[in-house]
């Protein structure tokens, strides 16, 4: 009776702390006391600060091109770890990536070659 | 103490299960594949609208500038932040309904459709004044290239609303558990997709 008690009581244990460590995220070394959602939140947060700053100042092909990446930062993060791309099956990441890279590849051509052309 | 990869959901780990759940997992595959594709669907429309405002912009720099010195960028910017906050909140829901806390994801999920609501008010708010500066549908050729896009997102957003609800209403009556949420996670699929698309639009609309 005491070994089963033992049994669940460490049972328990180990469950909550695979709970626990569902809310904690170790990026670069560090222990971060929130879950991996919040941490891509803030991530996201401050980039998107970042771009509304960068948006007020004289706009260049740099500020542009930083703009584009951060961009494209936000929407890889949202991906990955929101809509789980990263754990799940890779035939939904081939799902949605021939649609981009098709997409991709008709934006690049109707933004470099002239009207007149095609 | 794990890293950052979260812990897959049950379904595959059923996958062997003696008592026939291999099936719960093959359902669960089969609606996330089609969720995809029908998000690779939409990836081709949003691209089209998206291209069609690009192409827009480089030729006519000079009355972009003018809408965005119309406009501004903080209203839109305080958008961004709600729809961001929103797909947080979804996927903390579905964290919540993972650990079979239930209430934990009516509320995430709730603060989810609230947060949406507000959206798409602030977006009604951003039109009138739009419409105020004389940029309607019809005004110029800028007013379909930016209202077809951004209209087409937020008739999304309110799709999204309503499925938001529903999810609630659904939980509320015990629909989801921490063994079975698939419905959670579709949702959420296409919450995020949506989040995704407004990435897009508010930087190549308002931004650049």
């Amino acid at each position: 009776m005491a070994a089963e008690q033992s049994a669940h009581s460490e049972a328990h244990e180990t469950e909550q702390k695979a709970h626990t460590s569902h809310d904690q995220t170790v990026l670069l070394g560090r222990t971060i006391p929130f879950p991996i959602y919040t941490v891509v939140f803030g991530i996201l947060a401050a980039a998107t600060v970042i771009e509304v700053i960068i948006s007020t100042l004289p706009k260049g092909a740099l500020g542009t091109a930083i703009l584009i990446a951060l961009s494209a930062m936000k929407a890889i993060l949202v991906v990955l770890f929101y809509m789980h791309l990263r754990e799940d099956s890779r035939i939904f990441a081939i799902a949605l990536g021939i649609p981009l890279f098709i997409a991709a590849v008709a934006m690049l051509f109707l933004t470099t070659v002239p009207p007149g052309s095609y | 103490m794990t890293d950052t990869t979260l812990e897959h959901s049950g379904a595959h780990a059923d996958a062997h299960d003696a008592h026939g759940h291999g099936s719960i997992a093959q359902r669960n595959d089969n609606l996330k594949m089609a969720t995809w594709l029908y998000l690779a669907s939409e990836v081709v429309i949003f691209s089209v609208l998206i291209a069609m405002f690009v192409v827009y912009r480089l030729e006519n720099p000079a009355r972009i500038e003018e809408v965005h010195q119309a406009s501004g960028v903080l209203l839109v910017a305080l958008n961004t932040f709600l729809l961001l906050t929103s797909s947080w909140a979804m996927v903390m829901g579905l964290h919540e309904i993972r650990k079979g806390n239930r209430k934990g994801l009516m509320r995430w999920i709730g603060l989810t459709a609230l947060l949406g609501a507000v959206f798409v008010a602030f977006q009604y708010v951003e039109y009138s004044t739009l419409a105020h500066e004389g940029i309607t549908l019809y005004s110029d050729a800028f007013g379909m290239r930016f209202y077809a896009p951004t209209a087409f997102h937020g008739a999304h957003v309110i799709v999204g609303v309503i499925w938001a609800l529903l999810v609630v209403n659904h939980a509320r009556r015990g629909g989801y558990t921490a063994e079975d949420n698939i419905g959670v996670e579709i949702f959420g699929l296409y919450w995020h997709f949506v989040d995704v698309v407004w990435i897009v639009l508010f930087t190549v609309i308002y931004l650049i």
